[in-house]
């Protein structure tokens, strides 16, 4: 089961980066758009990683870990 | 998606308040069932200094108060039940500082940041660095960064309860993505990160909690962006997956739905589901006839679980002004969990929270 995932996850992946096309600097308005931005609000998403930090056993992904707290 | 300098300043402030739901009498017998009630106040500045380097101070205050488990027993009818530390209620307070700096060339920007975090029973100091290049006609960006954070645990009433009187731990954390432009409307980003955490890791204020020493944390993460132009609308779709060396699997998913209104709103619903598998030395039951050199725990974020939680943002852009507000609702179950659940645990947690934020640029 395991392997089938990461199959197809690996699938995914080569499937759509295959399928990238030629994006001229000036055909990107949609992708400059503030709510297509990995992370569109800043305060919001550091506050999501704090109150998950403290609930749950996981942490990290796209970024590099900040400081420790006492909340886990 | 090229990383540009900021043109002008912008202040954000954001305040939230979440409650997490009381306890069941049969949950805990005897005593509180009233649990966390915190604040958090965040504030951030964000700053051109010249033009190639921007500068961002970033602030947080959060207080606490409630009861958080203090240990877990078996009931009459033989199931756990849990019993909550501090009868008259907890009362923490945290303040943080972050201050960093980016600089931006032709085909990328570096950057890093040190802060400073300090609540009545643990200090912590830290420290980054990243970078990014941008490669393919800015169709794809590299990046990679590094942490640092050395944390002293000092914990309150430590004589009267037989805690550790003063531990310490430190983190090391290193992370490497690629992102890449699909198309006109559309981009994915892959990312991978570990971490390294040795030190005192248990939890001081539980009665019987033994952890090793050292733990190792892998998260692959990724995330998929859409702008749907005749819609108007973006959608996001991110999931991680995550392991570590106490045992611990988990999946993360969330959608997000970015529906502009008009020029100046937005409306925004939120799904996430996050599941975990336990710990190896997860109990839901404290053991104290085991010598104290064992492995134990019954920590329920160590538990087998899964969480649900949704959430709306409203937000009012007014050009220089931009106003936020957000609702959550979380809710975890082990009947919600992805993997096999040997010993739910009790005291799993739910919560609502509601944020209001503020950004002004100038």
């Amino acid at each position: 089961m395991r392997q089938l995932r990461m199959s197809f996850l690996l699938l995914l992946c080569v499937t759509l980066l295959a399928s990238c096309t030629e994006v001229r600097a000036w055909e990107r308005g949609y992708l400059a758009r503030e709510e297509m931005a990995w992370d569109p609000d800043v305060l919001e998403s550091a506050l999501n990683d704090h109150i998950f930090f403290s609930k749950e056993a996981s942490s990290g992904g796209n970024s590099a870990a900040g400081g420790g707290c006492g909340c886990n | 998606m090229a990383d540009a300098p900021p043109t002008q300043s912008t202040v954000s402030y954001k305040i939230s308040k979440y409650q997490e739901d009381d306890l069941s009498r049969s949950e805990t017998p005897f005593g509180e069932l009233e649990r966390y009630d915190i604040d958090v106040h965040q504030f951030q500045l964000v700053s051109p200094i010249g033009r190639n380097m921007s500068l961002q101070v970033a602030a947080n205050y959060e207080s606490l108060s409630g009861a958080s488990p203090w240990f877990t027993s078996t009931g009459l009818d033989g199931k756990p039940i849990v019993n909550l530390s501090g009868a008259s209620g907890i009362r923490d307070r945290r303040s943080e500082i972050t201050i960093g700096s980016r600089y931006y060339l032709e085909n990328g920007s570096v950057g890093g940041n040190m802060g400073y975090s300090e609540e009545d029973d643990y200090r912590a100091v830290y420290f980054g660095l990243n970078g990014e290049r941008h490669f393919n006609n800015d169709l794809t960006t590299l990046s990679a960064g590094f942490s640092y954070s050395s944390d002293d645990i000092f914990p309150t009433d430590a004589a009267l309860f037989n805690r550790v009187t003063d531990e310490d731990k430190q983190s090391s954390s290193v992370y490497f993505s690629i992102s890449q432009i699909i198309n006109q409307v559309s981009s994915i980003q892959t990312a991978l990160s570990v971490t390294d955490q040795t030190g005192f890791l248990s939890d001081p204020y539980k009665l019987r909690d033994i952890r090793p020493q050292d733990k190792t944390q892998i998260a692959w993460s990724n995330s998929y962006r859409r702008f749907f132009v005749s819609a108007n609308a973006a959608l996001h779709i991110n999931y991680r997956y995550y392991h570590d060396d106490f045992g611990i699997s988990s999946h993360t998913t969330d959608m997000s739905w970015h529906q502009n209104i008009g020029r100046s709103f937005q409306i925004v619903p939120i799904l996430r589901y996050y599941s975990q598998s336990s710990a190896d030395f997860f109990t839901n039951i404290d053991n104290f006839l085991t010598p104290i050199t064992e492995y134990q725990s019954s920590d329920y974020r160590l538990s087998a679980f899964g969480a649900v939680s949704g959430g709306l943002n409203f937000i009012a852009d007014m050009g220089s002004w931009k106003a936020t507000l957000t609702t959550e609702r979380y809710v975890a179950n082990e009947k919600y969990s992805a993997y096999n659940v040997t010993q739910p645990s009790t005291a799993l947690v739910k919560y609502f929270r509601v944020s209001l934020g503020f950004d002004f640029s100038f």
